[in-house]
């Protein structure tokens, strides 16, 4: 086990910059979570920790030890592919096997780790078949078994989940989890799905267009968005966004929408950084909106009936918006709804950064 | 009606046609191999022709008994042909040649000339002019003849740089049987007995090697070069035929004259060289017809000798027609073969020629005492002319057949007993329609000729001779004729040699093969198409055309190789000797290696090339995750996942070289003494060049077939077995 240091990576293809000094702690036995659209270079961030690739600047160090130029074999890593990779000419126990056998670990202690490996992911029965003659939800547990089986000090997964359907996904989600526990080695997995970061993570970070938008334990990124771009990443659906300018009011302050409807902001969360007349983008999750009286005039034009709950998809103030309400609230198509914002963001209109007090 | 009588009218046409046709006065027909000024000395001649109308025919040499054998018989030959005397044997053997009658004109022949195309009386053929060697002098350098071949020797050192007292070819049988006879040896005994062993030959051989190794003969001396040497005025004597006198003609830069050869001191006696007496033949229907021996009459006459002499320099063997004037070459040509020894007639004299010239090249280059080399050349003869095995009984075979027939004809009755057999029948028919001219095409090309190749495996001899013998040609291959086990030339041996030949090509072309394609897979590699297109062009070129190149490469004096030592040794100073590359087994043998992996090497290339990009990449990668080094991913991922795939890729490469005929026949045509011969061109000797024993020939064949199908079948079997010991049925139930 080790904690994971990257200080200013930067990697390039060509004349693309794919990571543009990526700077990153993962603590000992922490389970970290890439996450972010497709090309914002989480993928080459793991294959630069893998050491597949190797970083044009930067270090990346696991505890004190330095890897940066270390050919993967020498850094005690193991990797779980989105495509499985399992050695298609070796039975499931040979998979398991491999990297042990070319460390030379004695054969005894092959058949103890292997069988140890089998046992806590359910392969027994599978352990003399090839993988052509597994189903896609046993190779991935083949896979995960090949990298737990050497006990490496860092377990790297590459949207491992990926290629399941969607049941699978949940479930074997939740086993990565429970292995996780069980073993506590520090772990690093990369996925674009929000749900798996948001579920997996001891720590997230998400990571846009070469850089680390922000980082820290999932509830908290959720809940305080550094950024617009942060904000609307996580969370499904979307956060609504709206622009707005800041008018004093009182000793306070309030957003005004284009359509003139205006919001009192709460003055202590974003101090320091209101001020009259500053544009600024304001951020509203589905889920903190409530229909009540005297709110903001939201125009309905389809209604998504989940059961539990409905989504409401309009406009407010000429944006598109999308509001969560119980399903016993009778909502329908067409109608003029007035709601009201339990919590809500204010960004930069330019920069896109949090208003939100760090 | 009006069709009816259209065909009976066409019927009654042909036969006519084919009646009348004997009426018609036909041409005699004259068939000769001349070119050149023999060809219009010929024509020359034939303006005296005053009888039935002449149509003659140039066949080249090359096909000239095989498309006398095939025509006479059939009636379509000639009726007049002209050939030199030692096929005689062979064309009676054939009977394709009548006896001249009355066409001899008694007493003009010399004795010699005439004894060469007689047997027991009865003449055979005209002689027309005889060949033989003689001693031809640069008179620049020299004046007399020498009293002895061995004076020669005190020519050395007399002579300027670079100059042999004496250009003469004795690494082969047809010169070196003129010292022979002067040590009373006979290349054939009177019992057809091969004669080329015994003391007379040992003396023979340490002659001429030691006229090689005092360089008072130059090394390697054959046709071309003594005519090169003796040309440029590098040899004061030269032991040539009429026709070096031909090529050097009026223009020569050297003056020359041509002597009788010299004594052997040693043995007192003089050296008779070998006499070809070319002859005037008449077929079997020739010989009847009067016209044909008048025809023949009139080209042995001395007329046409004169006429000869006008074109060329070969000696008549007319004794009535004045030899120009002392001393000019006919003259001594004619002289010379008064005491000429003609060449055996019989047949037997063709299984002589391979033998003989092999124990003279093993001694020469010291491979063998010349005991040795003189009874393995003796065995080579005897094997080559062993006596026919016993003619078998063929009703077991008959026997086995007739069981097997039956069987398939049981099989078939109980098929078509069987219900609805008839109409599965119909409504497949159309199906058969579909594949019947694949079936056909596959059974014409292949099947047929595998049967008949499989069937000749049982017979020995040829034409009248043909018999049946069951597996005595097995069985004498087996067991190598008798003789030791590994014997030269026993099948065991050559196997060895096969196996050898085809593991190193193997292991070498795939090797090559690998590794040139995992270079060129490599992503980052520049130019990757070119180099791509470079590396198959060897394998876009014929192989016959890659084989003549190398073996020109290795060609000691003048090749690649030598010139590239040569070259090395001009600018390092050194003194590299350039390599007899088919002297000696290891080096012909790399000669030949050389050549077929160049030529294999693109095959595999460009399989594994495509096998390659079935390896998925993160498959490697996770093998570096995993820990394996560079070597370890290739041996333990890469390669394993790409044998399926190259698996038949090598059982094909391994059959091509275990039959790779042509880089072996091509390249070192077997040498050094049949060596590095593999079963396939040791078929092709026995079929070819040793007397045409087919059956023998196809029973390599039939060995070579079963060897290669029931390896390439076991290893078939036990792949798959493997397969599915690894592969359960696919599981039903999914995670």
């Amino acid at each position: 086990m080790a904690s994971v240091t990257v200080a200013k990576l930067l990697k390039r293809f060509g004349q693309t910059e794919v990571l543009k000094g990526v700077s990153l702690a993962i603590p000992e036995g922490a389970f970290a979570v890439l996450v972010g659209p497709s090309g914002c270079g989480k993928s080459t961030l793991l294959r630069l920790l893998a050491g597949l690739e190797i970083a044009d600047q930067g270090t990346i160090h696991f505890g004190e030890r330095d890897v940066t130029r270390l050919e993967p074999r020498e850094r005690d890593i193991s990797m779980v592919f989105q495509s499985y990779a399992l050695y298609p000419h070796l039975t499931v126990r040979e998979n398991l096997a491999f990297g042990l056998k070319l460390r030379k670990t004695p054969a005894k202690d092959i058949e103890k780790a292997v069988l140890e490996a089998s046992e806590m992911l359910g392969l027994g029965p599978l352990l003399d078949r090839l993988p052509k003659a597994l189903s896609g939800g046993q190779r991935q547990r083949v896979a995960m078994g090949r990298a737990i089986v050497r006990r490496s000090s860092l377990f790297l997964f590459d949207e491992p989940l990926s290629n399941l359907d969607a049941a699978l996904r949940a479930q074997v989600r939740v086993d990565i989890r429970k292995l996780h526990d069980r073993l506590g080695t520090t772990s690093v997995y990369v996925t674009h799905d929000q749900v798996e970061a948001m579920t997996l993570a001891d720590v997230l970070f998400v990571l846009n267009k070469g850089v680390v938008e922000q980082s820290g334990p999932p509830l908290e990124v959720f809940a305080r968005p550094a950024t617009r771009f942060v904000a609307g990443f996580l969370g499904s659906p979307a956060m609504n966004f709206f622009d707005a300018h800041l008018e004093s009011k009182g000793a306070g302050f309030q957003a005004v929408a284009k359509d003139g409807f205006a919001m009192a902001v709460d003055a202590e969360r974003f101090a320091g950084e209101l001020k009259a007349g500053r544009e600024v983008t304001v951020g509203v999750r589905p889920h903190d909106i409530h229909v009540a009286e005297g709110g903001a005039p939201f125009q309905v034009s389809i209604v998504e009936a989940l059961g539990a709950e409905s989504y409401a998809h309009g406009t407010i103030a000429g944006a598109p918006f999308v509001a969560r309400v119980e399903a016993s609230t009778p909502v329908k198509k067409n109608d003029r709804l007035e709601v009201s914002f339990a919590e809500m963001h204010l960004f930069d209109k330019q920069t896109g950064v949090s208003l939100r007090a760090p | 009606m009006k069709s009816t009588r259209a065909l009976l009218s066409l019927l009654l046409l042909s036969v006519l046609t084919l009646l009348g046709s004997p009426a018609f006065a036909e041409p005699i027909r004259l068939w000769h191999g001349y070119r050149g000024s023999e060809e219009k000395a010929l024509e020359a001649i034939l303006k005296g022709w005053k009888g039935e109308p002449v149509e003659t025919l140039a066949v080249p040499y090359d096909a000239y008994l095989t498309k006398l054998a095939a025509a006479i018989p059939a009636g379509q030959g000639p009726d007049v042909y002209i050939d030199s005397h030692e096929r005689l044997g062979e064309l009676r053997a054939r009977k394709i040649v009548g006896p001249v009658g009355d066409a001899l004109e008694p007493g003009v022949f010399s004795p010699p000339a005439l004894d060469a195309v007689s047997d027991a009386g009865v003449v055979w053929a005209l002689p027309l002019s005889q060949k033989c060697l003689a001693l031809y002098l640069n008179t620049d350098l020299v004046k007399e003849p020498p009293a002895t071949l061995e004076d020669l020797a005190d020519l050395i050192g007399k002579l300027p740089r670079g100059t042999y007292p004496v250009v003469y070819d004795v690494q082969h049988v047809y010169g070196i049987a003129a010292l022979f006879s002067s040590f009373g040896g006979r290349l054939l005994d009177e019992h057809d007995g091969y004669g080329f062993s015994g003391p007379a030959a040992e003396q023979t051989l340490l002659f001429a090697r030691d006229l090689i190794e005092h360089h008072v003969d130059p090394e390697s001396a054959d046709g071309a070069l003594v005519t090169n040497l003796f040309k440029s005025g590098h040899a004061a004597y030269a032991v040539s035929g009429p026709w070096l006198a031909a090529d050097l003609g009026d223009k020569a830069a050297v003056k020359w004259r041509v002597a009788l050869l010299p004594k052997l001191r040693a043995t007192g006696q003089p050296m008779r060289p070998l006499l070809t007496v070319e002859s005037v033949m008449l077929s079997p229907q020739g010989a009847l017809k009067p016209e044909a021996r008048a025809l023949a009459k009139l080209l042995a006459s001395a007329e046409a000798a004169k006429i000869r002499a006008q074109y060329g320099p070969t000696p008549t063997a007319r004794i009535d027609v004045a030899a120009a004037d002392e001393g000019a070459p006919v003259q001594v040509f004619a002289l010379q073969a008064r005491t000429a020894i003609p060449m055996s007639s019989s047949p037997t004299m063709h299984a002589v020629w391979d033998p003989a010239d092999r124990a003279i090249a093993k001694f020469i280059r010291h491979s063998a005492t010349a005991e040795d080399a003189l009874a393995e050349g003796k065995h080579r003869f005897d094997d080559v002319h062993r006596p026919l095995p016993a003619r078998a009984s063929p009703t077991p075979a008959l026997l086995v057949a007739g069981v097997l027939a039956l069987g398939l004809a049981f099989q078939w009755v109980k098929r078509s007993r069987e219900e609805h057999w008839g109409a599965q029948l119909k409504q497949s028919w159309s199906s058969y329609r579909y594949v019947l001219h694949a079936v056909l095409a596959v059974g014409l090309l292949v099947i047929i000729p595998l049967v008949i190749g499989a069937t000749t495996s049982l017979t020995a001899g040829n034409d009248e001779n043909l018999r049946y013998v069951g597996f005595a040609n097995f069985i004498n291959i087996l067991t190598a004729r008798g003789g030791p086990l590994l014997a030269s030339g026993s099948f065991y041996l050559v196997l060895l040699v096969t196996l050898l030949w085809t593991a190193c090509n193997i292991v070498l072309h795939v090797g090559i093969g690998l590794a040139l394609a995992l270079l060129l897979s490599r992503p980052t590699l520049r130019f990757r198409a070119v180099y791509r297109v470079l590396l198959i062009v060897p394998w876009a070129v014929p192989s016959y055309v890659t084989a003549l190149a190398w073996r020109g490469m290795f060609q000691r004096e003048y090749g690649a190789i030598t010139g590239l030592i040569l070259g090395v040794n001009r600018l390092f100073g050194t003194s590299v000797e350039p390599i007899d590359w088919f002297a000696r087994f290891s080096t012909a043998f790399v000669a030949n290696l050389t050549t077929n992996v160049w030529l294999g090497f693109p095959f595999m290339m460009v399989v594994t090339m495509g096998a390659l990009t079935g390896v998925p990449d993160d498959v490697l990668e996770a093998a570096r995750v995993d820990g394996a080094t560079r070597w370890q991913r290739l041996r333990l991922v890469t390669l394993p996942i790409i044998r399926p795939t190259l698996a038949p890729a090598v059982t094909l490469g391994a059959i091509w070289t275990f039959n790779m005929f042509n880089v072996i026949y091509l390249v070192s045509g077997g040498d050094p003494d049949g060596t590095t011969d593999i079963l396939v061109s040791e078929a092709y000797r026995w079929a070819f060049t040793r007397e045409n024993q087919y059956g023998y020939a196809a029973a390599y064949a039939v060995l070579i077939f079963l060897m290669l199908f029931l390896t390439t079948r076991s290893r078939g079997t036990k792949s798959d077995e493997k397969k599915i010991a690894a592969t359960p049925p696919a599981p039903a139930e999914v995670v």
